[in-house]
């Protein structure tokens, strides 16, 4: 190890692995999403019967990668609050404390680096705050896909039961009012919500690699590896 | 804002919107009774009118068979089981016992239009026209005070008794000016409030009764309402659709007079049995969506071969109606049998949200402050354009900076 570094653990494994099903379910949700949302490629007129169901495919497909965020994302909301490693909510707190980390992150990242008083040794409170907005940014994607979802089971019922439909109702209906009362403002909002996630994307990959590049910490490794390198700032080591 | 507080509330206190098609012998069974009853009452009334159903059938060229199949096909549709059958017949005959008053607000007429401009009188317009139409603004012979002392007089008689059904929206702004009826300059918000008080049930008939339909479409210049914005304390059924089903204006009718209730309806107050279904899942195109088989533009290879209009536009998918099953003209076709996709003319604001014949990906919408109109992946697009600006200016400026400090003083 170079001197002056110290290695940190950052994320555990349940973390890394929650975060790369997440990433692939993203690129998923999103081609999947587009497809149903304005079809984007023909199926061939040539085709064998049994190869076209594409849109249904595709349906198919959106709504498992739904189920799959459904359940990362009870898992991470349990660790949310619960993780024996580090538990965001503290973060997100708006104390004094928090607060500072938030604002010497922010300048650290709007100076270009040249201010540097933070302590790149743990999640901080930016991160934090940022990956917040993440996950209800998903949600909302949750309870408008799950209303769009009930439009299809119109009979009341579904192949597990009746309290499906109903809980769905129940759950999500409330999106509707607060759209604009239509179910095309629920339509509207669920793929302008795609580009906030897709924009938020962009950020986050350039915002990690930008903190790999200049606090030349290897801040991208923290999603492979789980670890990083932090600089020993005491002044022993100077 | 208190209003979507309102609804928010209503919603976690009312009903899933399930459509419960079986409710058990023991409830059919006492509603026949009580029906049956109730029919019995009916026929020992003075009939409104001296038109005879069964004399008007004949004069149609309609046999009692097909009568009859038209009696059962409505049972269907209202969701009961077919011992309903000869009750839904004898309910059909003693339409001309339901008085019916009938407002023309702002609107196209459109509905009325439907009702008589039907290829041919079928069974459904038939009973319409049977049924005691005690005033109707278009299709009366009265007009000017004439028209208005038949109005009060109907009120006056059939007071608590009568159905009001309304067409076309409530013009709100500038104090309701923008429609006014009668001599006296009756604005139509008065106007149909003065209506409503007496009445036994309010039906909303069309798009503009219902929601405010075109005319309350963006700007809304007239401010325009759909009649449950304004008629409270009353039994109130809309029927929308841009026009009505009369096939749906029957089944209400209907319904009122076998059991004297309101239909089952759900939260926009349609009934159950006409907008419980999503037009998408009885579509007879549904293959060709399933499949990803569509009409990429008019008069293509695909719109020959009957393929999924999604691509043109067509609102099926979020839209609930009967017309996929029950149709129009007595079944004749509908906008997807004809290869034009759904405009989504049930649903509220229709026109500004579903009308415009594309995807909704590709549909314009407003930005929050109201202006500029742009599809949603424009606006999508526009952000991810101004994150990667911002991203570009950061990268470029963090990268000379870094340079400056490198070459600058060796620091730390």
């Amino acid at each position: 190890m170079k001197q002056g570094y110290t290695q940190v653990k950052r994320m555990t494994p349940i973390m890394r692995v929650m975060h790369w099903v997440n990433a692939i379910c993203l690129v998923g949700a999103i081609a999947t999403g587009l497809y149903i949302g304005h079809p984007y490629y023909q199926t061939l007129i040539a085709d064998g019967a049994v190869d076209k169901y594409v849109m249904a495919w595709n349906r198919y497909g959106h709504f498992i990668i739904a189920i799959i965020f459904d359940v990362t994302s009870i898992v991470i909301a349990y660790l949310y609050f619960f993780s024996r490693f580090e538990k965001p909510y503290k973060k997100v707190i708006p104390n004094t404390k928090n607060i500072k980390e938030f604002k010497n992150v922010f300048i650290n990242l709007i100076s270009l680096n040249r201010k540097n008083e933070l302590n790149s040794e743990h999640a901080d409170s930016f991160n934090t705050v940022y990956f917040t907005i993440f996950h209800l940014l998903l949600i909302w994607m949750l309870l408008t896909g799950l209303q769009l979802y009930v439009h299809g089971l119109g009979s009341g019922t579904s192949s597990i039961g009746a309290w499906w439909p109903w809980m769905l109702h129940a759950v999500t209906d409330w999106t509707l009012y607060v759209t604009g009362g239509s179910k095309m403002d629920v339509r509207i909002s669920h793929h302008l919500t795609m580009w906030l996630i897709i924009c938020w994307v962009v950020f986050h990959i350039y915002y990690q690699v930008w903190r790999t590049i200049f606090w030349k910490e290897g801040d991208i490794g923290i999603v492979i590896s789980g670890t990083k390198f932090a600089k020993d700032k005491s002044p022993k080591s100077e | 804002m208190s209003d979507k507080v309102e609804a928010v509330k209503k919603l976690f206190t009312s009903q899933s919107s399930r459509v419960e098609t079986n409710k058990g012998d023991t409830y059919y069974q006492e509603l026949f009774d009580k029906c049956e009853a109730r029919l019995n009452e009916m026929r020992s009334h003075q009939p409104a009118n001296k038109l005879d159903f069964a004399d008007l059938l004949e004069e149609n060229g309609i046999d009692r068979r097909e009568f009859m199949k038209w009696a059962s096909a409505t049972t269907a549709m209202l969701m009961l089981p077919p011992m309903f059958t000869p009750l839904v017949a004898d309910a059909a005959v003693l339409m001309n016992r339901a008085p019916v008053i009938w407002l023309e607000l702002q609107d196209c007429a459109g509905n009325s239009e439907a009702l008589l401009r039907a290829d041919g009188p079928k069974i459904d317009e038939i009973v319409l026209d049977i049924i005691s139409l005690e005033f109707h603004e278009t299709l009366q012979a009265a007009s000017g005070h004439q028209a208005e002392k038949q109005l009060d007089e109907a009120m006056e008689h059939f007071k608590g008794k009568y159905l009001l059904f309304v067409e076309g929206s409530i013009p709100m702004a500038m104090d309701g000016q923008y429609g006014t009826i009668g001599a006296k300059a009756e604005t139509f918000h008065d106007h149909l409030l003065r209506c409503a008080e007496n009445a036994a049930a309010v039906i909303a008939v069309g798009s503009c009764a219902t929601f405010g339909g075109i005319p309350a479409a963006s700007p809304n210049p007239t401010g325009a309402v759909g009649v449950m914005d304004v008629v409270k304390n009353k039994p109130i059924i809309n029927i929308p659709a841009c026009p009505a089903n009369p096939a749906n204006m029957v089944g209400v009718i209907l319904h009122y007079v076998l059991t004297g209730q309101v239909p089952e309806l759900d939260s926009l107050l349609r009934p159950k049995f006409a907008f419980g279904y999503r037009i998408h899942d009885n579509c007879e195109r549904r293959a060709h969506f399933d499949a990803g088989e569509y009409v990429e533009e008019w008069g293509d290879i695909g719109a020959k071969n009957n393929f999924c209009l999604y691509k043109m536009g067509c609102k099926g998918p979020m839209t609930f109606n009967n017309c996929s099953i029950v149709r129009y003209n007595d079944g004749v076709n509908w906008p997807i049998g004809v290869g034009r996709g759904c405009i989504g003319c049930s649903e509220p604001d229709f026109w500004d949200k579903y009308a415009y014949e594309r995807p909704m990906a590709d549909a314009k919408i407003k930005a929050p402050t109201g202006g500029v109109e742009k599809t949603v992946d424009e606006f999508g697009l526009g952000m991810l354009t101004a994150v990667g600006i911002g991203i570009g200016i950061h990268a470029a400026a963090s990268a000379i900076a870094g340079k400056r400090e490198n070459s600058g003083e060796s620091h730390e």
